[in-house]
């Protein structure tokens, strides 16, 4: 091995580290290490001062291994990688150890806390030795990109690549374009027509050349990685054959949407048995025919509208569908604007008025005279059929917070707000890309606040509600983010391969084929001829189940050794 | 048992001067602003809550509209513009139309036509009584202001005005008893004791004088405006009653002109100020005026400026027939105020309010009674 | 002067290292005890680490990883959940504790629930007392 200069950087982080951890008695304790050419502490590591430091030692003292003990390396890896990139080592050649979040914060006994921030430090160094330089691969990047899902967020994302001159191939399960929100009539807060934004994307998708619909398909299977994926599309056509279709893509925007809540799971609530309760959905069906009437075909004089159905509470689905409160508003206005002496309740829990111009439409419908009433989430309203004394269908019985009285409401028709949930189907495509679902079922993205359209696999792109309940603009948005992060990748030409990744000795690989099945991204590939497997290394994620796995000890972990981690454990322990 | 809600109410109210009620969405501004709301008297939200449920019979049960003295507070706080301080105002209306038993003040608030007509049609039966009575049963002649021979003698007019007060005081009497049985009497949860009523009677007389509670509001100019109005007309009907002699004498009789001089200028000047104020809109409660308040200032600075005609032209100017006219166009201002606003409308206020604070003082002590927990949460007041 | 355990900690970077730094973040103390190495995964660690980290001076090791279903790499916590019981069984009859050795879930949110598991497995591996067949091992370990 050639002679180890190992330069170690410790950070005060102002007080967060040196409050509770003597830095100085640790830097002396590691000067002395065998290796150790420099060991220095600072006040701020990270910042550019301390970075230019680190670039600085790297250079005037020939430093050919960097320790920093500092915060977390989720915190600032990359940073002091960077760093060392500046002064010329190789970024892999840099190792954190975390004094900071596993060290200082956590123990208040200054001297157990300088112990341990000196045994991982010295962990650190002992690591570090048997770091190798590595470098990054590049791969070409397919500028096709595959898009499943044909309502407004497949459609937007759709037209975005296809604008910028890339090929698009856009599937959709059904026979028609537009999703779930082309069973809507107009939009909240500003009540345009759906139907006229539909078909404005609409008929740009079918004109455009470059965009190769296909209906009534499915996404059959899914290989490869980003930029290099092989997508097999089943289509079925009207006599119902199937044929079968493969696609060279270098990226995926999944776009599915979602499903409403089946309302009769709420029995007190009667959709199913009363006939004049309906779901939201089943209400723009009305809306769109231009009559808003009770099944005996009468104009309502009493409606009420109820919130939060299956939304929002722990027997049927925590979270809040976020559009239901805003729709509820739009439908009290259709339904005075039909019929100026209906009397609309709005039976609500909280009303989320979260969005631009929502306030405003908030009030306006209170000054058109909707009734607001407010319940419990937990507290649900009961409906019942009304007596035959009674002017109206039905009554809605509820114990009102504003009031604090229980109040019966009359009502001739009560529609449901149905809240959104994940598609049924939504595990099949999950697995079928490769991207992983929460709790609910909704698509997880890479990081919640700072990455929502991406994945944590590359190349795959969420959009819209299959990621989570949102209304309009936000899967514009998404949709649009996606197809923008995915010309970014087109527009670079190569795709980047992090060089962190399993690498096989074909002189040690007994072609027991054990990795082959192991491998979550079938990464691994085994050669008929020369009967040994071998990693493509541009789909490894470096997980290291197969390095764990080899009974040979024939596959290497780059950067995460068998040397490297021994070296770790002893460093840890000394 | 729940309670029906009915959204027609709204409907009704609003030809009570309420607006925009629906608007409120309960953010509870207005009732932290009021410097009056104070368990069990939620002002003006619990109001504005059952009115925008229509809890009719809930409503017409609570005193809460006669606690409030439209400071307008709570409508400068309120975000939405839903006029908590109209709407209190227009539950004073709809509830005085309530507590009358004929129904005539319920047509005279929706429509003010009704009442501009009641009015002119009381005014023109006065007009005919007086002349009558001038004429042909008192036998006086149009140049005789006062003492033998005159036009309108004190002794009819003495029997007329006890006549007219006693049945005012009947109607009244009436409803108020019927204010009492709604808040109160049938209310089977609350358990007032006999000593209670008796020992807080004082209350009724304490208040109908001094209006004290409009003197708690922070602004004290509109309670000095009301009480130089209130006790202007007062003095100026214990003078009527007890001394028209002295007035229709020839001799000033000072001790008794003083307070007359003095009950005059309150009258007019206090009327002059709050038609200026409404037509300025410059106040918070004189932003909305129903037809009834106008014809409410309009009748008495009638009353006023007559009385003053009268007096000049009787004791300065020495034109007894002049004064004469002004006597009878006074009466015609003053017998339809009393005998229409009284009963049916506005003035009505002069009884319901002293009872309001009379039956709150009931109902705050038998709650502290059986339910010391809620009458003693006292709203944290922060420093101005 | 009361026996100090040493505990080495293998974490996995996506869920239980994640979860260690959120209780750093929220300042949730526990004992100094632990040394904790960042694995991407929990399939990444092999039977020979836990028996080098006994061999070298450890008095106990506690693996971390993902819930069941949430693994960053989709399957790997449930290689190590398969490996484990084997391990376990073989770490039995070199006569090492059951306490000593120790597979736990810890999901990126669960910040308190490490704290708390720090905790307790340190008192446990304090009362069991020095690991005392560290020779042992070493004879009996393949070099590399």
């Amino acid at each position: 091995m050639e002679e180890l200069k190992i330069g170690v950087f410790i950070c005060n982080c102002g007080s967060n580290i040196a409050h509770h951890v003597d830095v100085d008695a640790v830097r002396e304790a590691v000067e002395a290490k065998p290796g150790v050419a420099i060991a220095r502490s600072y006040k701020y590591m990270c910042s550019n001062p301390g970075q230019d430091m680190i670039a600085r030692d790297i250079r005037e003292h020939q430093l050919n291994r960097v320790v920093v003990a500092a915060c977390s390396p989720r915190m600032h890896e990359k940073t002091f990688r960077n760093a060392c990139r500046n002064g010329g080592l190789n970024p892999y050649l840099c190792e954190m150890a975390n004094i900071r979040e596993q060290c200082s914060w956590v123990h208040s006994d200054q001297l157990a806390a300088t112990e341990k921030a000196k045994a991982l430090t010295n962990a650190a160094i002992n690591r570090v030795r048997y770091h190798e330089p590595l470098e990054s691969l590049t791969a070409e990047m397919c500028p096709a990109t595959l898009v499943i899902g044909g309502g407004i967020a497949g459609l937007t994302a759709a037209l975005e690549l296809a604008d910028a001159a890339h090929q698009v191939y856009l599937v959709e399960r059904t026979a028609t374009l537009g999703g779930n929100l082309a069973r809507v009539d107009l939009t909240a807060p500003h009540l345009d027509s759906a139907r006229d934004l539909l078909t404005e994307r609409i008929t740009r998708v079918r004109a455009n050349s470059r965009i190769t619909l296909m209906l009534n398909s499915e996404l059959q299977s899914l290989a490869g990685y980003v930029g290099n994926y092989a997508a097999i599309i089943r289509t079925k056509n009207g006599s119902g054959e199937v044929q079968e279709r493969k696609v060279d893509v270098g990226n995926v925007v999944v776009a599915t949407g979602y499903q409403e809540f089946d309302a009769g799971r709420i029995t007190h609530y009667g959709h199913g048995k009363l006939p004049n309760v309906v779901t939201s959905f089943e209400f723009e069906q009305m809306l769109r025919k231009g009559r808003i009437e009770t099944r005996h075909g009468k104009l309502p004089q009493y409606a009420a509208i109820i919130h939060c159905v299956g939304s929002r509470n722990k027997e049927f689905h925590p979270y809040c569908s976020r559009v239901c409160c805003m729709t509820a508003l739009k439908y009290a206005h259709e339904l005075k604007s039909a019929n100026p002496a209906c009397y609309v309740s709005d039976i609500y829990v909280d009303m989320h008025a979260f969005g631009k111009g929502h306030e405003d439409f908030y009030k306006t419908t209170s000054e058109v005279k909707t009734l607001f009433l407010m319940f419990e989430k937990n507290e649900r309203p009961v409906v019942r059929k009304a007596g035959p004394n009674d002017d109206c269908e039905m009554l809605i019985e509820v114990n009102e917070t504003l009031s604090r009285e229980r109040i019966e409401i009359p009502a001739d028709l009560i529609i449901l707000m149905v809240g959104m949930e994940a598609r049924a189907d939504s595990g099949e495509v999950a697995r079928l890309v490769n991207i992983s679902q929460d709790k609910e079922g909704w698509f997880m993205e890479s990081h919640p606040k700072l990455d929502p359209v991406a994945t944590t696999t590359d190349g795959i792109y969420i959009a819209g509600t299959c990621a989570a309940p949102k209304d309009i603009p936000d899967t514009v948005a998404q949709a649009r983010a996606a197809a923008a992060r995915i010309l970014g990748k087109i527009a670079k030409g190569k795709i980047e391969i992090d060089g962190v990744f399993a690498e096989v000795n074909e002189d040690r690989c007994s072609g027991c084929r054990m990795c082959n099945e192991l491998c979550p991204y079938s990464a691994i590939e085994f050669n008929d001829e020369t009967r040994r497997s071998h990693v493509i290394p541009a789909a490894c994620k470096a997980c290291g189940a197969c390095v764990a796995a080899c009974p040979s000890g024939a596959i290497k972990g780059r950067h995460f050794t068998v040397e490297q981690l021994h070296a770790q454990i002893d460093g840890v322990l000394a | 048992m729940a309670i029906r809600v009915n959204p027609k109410l709204i409907d009704e109210l609003e030809t009570y001067g309420a607006a925009d009620v629906q608007n409120c969405y309960h953010c509870g501004n207005c009732s932290a602003t009021c410097p009056f709301s104070k368990e069990p008297f939620v002002i003006p939200r619990r109001s504005m809550r059952n009115l925008q449920m229509g809890l009719e019979e809930k409503l017409k049960g609570t005193f809460e509209p006669w606690l409030c003295y439209y400071c307008g507070e709570c409508s400068q706080q309120c975000p939405r513009g839903a006029e908590p301080g109209e709407t209190m105002m227009s539950l004073r209306r709809w509830l005085t139309s309530r507590y009358d038993l004929t129904g005539i003040s319920r047509l005279f608030y929706r429509s003010w036509k009704a009442e501009l007509a009641a009015l002119i049609l009381v005014s023109l039966v006065t007009m005919v009584a007086f002349l009558v009575m001038g004429f042909s049963l008192g036998h006086g002649s149009l140049g005789v202001y006062a003492g033998a021979g005159a036009l309108f003698p004190d002794h009819l007019v003495h029997i007329l005005d006890l006549a007219l007060a006693g049945l005012l005081a009947a109607v009244l009497l009436t409803n108020s008893i019927r204010m009492w049985w709604l808040t109160t009497g049938r209310n089977r949860n609350l358990h007032i004791s006999l000593w209670s009523y008796v020992k807080n009677v004082f209350l009724l007389p304490y208040h109908f004088l001094s209006q004290a509670r409009y003197s708690q509001c922070e602004k004290k100019l509109p309670w000095l405006t009301h009480l130089a109005i209130f006790l202007s007309w007062v003095t100026m009907e214990v003078l009527v009653i007890l001394l028209l002699e002295r007035f229709h004498s020839p001799e000033t009789v000072w001790a008794a002109h003083v307070f007359g001089y003095l009950a005059t200028i309150g009258l007019l000047g206090g009327t002059i100020y709050a038609m200026v104020g409404r037509v300025r809109k410059r106040e918070t409660h004189y932003k909305h005026t129903h037809p009834t308040d106008w014809m409410f200032l309009i009748l008495i600075a009638g009353a006023a400026f007559t009385g003053i005609v009268q007096h000049a032209s009787y004791r300065w100017l020495g034109l007894d027939s002049v004064a004469n006219i002004a006597y009878l166009i006074h009466m015609m201002f003053v017998v339809p105020l009393l005998a229409v606003q009284i009963p049916f409308s506005k003035l009505s206020h002069l009884a319901y309010r002293p009872l309001a604070m009379y039956l709150a003082t009931l109902h705050t002590d038998a709650l502290a009674a059986q339910e010391p927990a809620v009458a003693q949460t006292e709203p944290v007041r922060l420093a101005a | 002067m009361s026996f100090e355990p040493k505990i080495v900690g293998f974490l996995c970077n996506w869920c239980s290292y994640t979860g260690a730094d959120l209780a750093g973040t929220s300042r949730i103390q526990y004992p100094p005890n632990i040394r904790v190495i960042r694995v991407m995964c929990s399939a990444r660690i092999e039977p020979d680490f836990v028996l080098r980290a006994l061999a070298s001076g450890a008095d106990g090791v506690l693996i971390c990883g993902c819930h069941p279903g949430d693994c960053h790499y989709s399957e790997g916590n449930y290689k190590a959940m398969r490996r484990y019981p084997l391990l376990k069984r073989m770490l039995k009859d070199y006569g090492v504790d059951n306490d000593r050795v120790r597979l736990e879930w810890v999901s990126a949110s669960e910040g308190q629930r490490f704290a708390d598991i720090v905790t307790d497995m340190t008192e446990r591996v304090r009362a069991l007392g020095p690991l005392r067949i560290k020779t042992d091992l070493q004879t009996d370990m393949v070099e590399r």
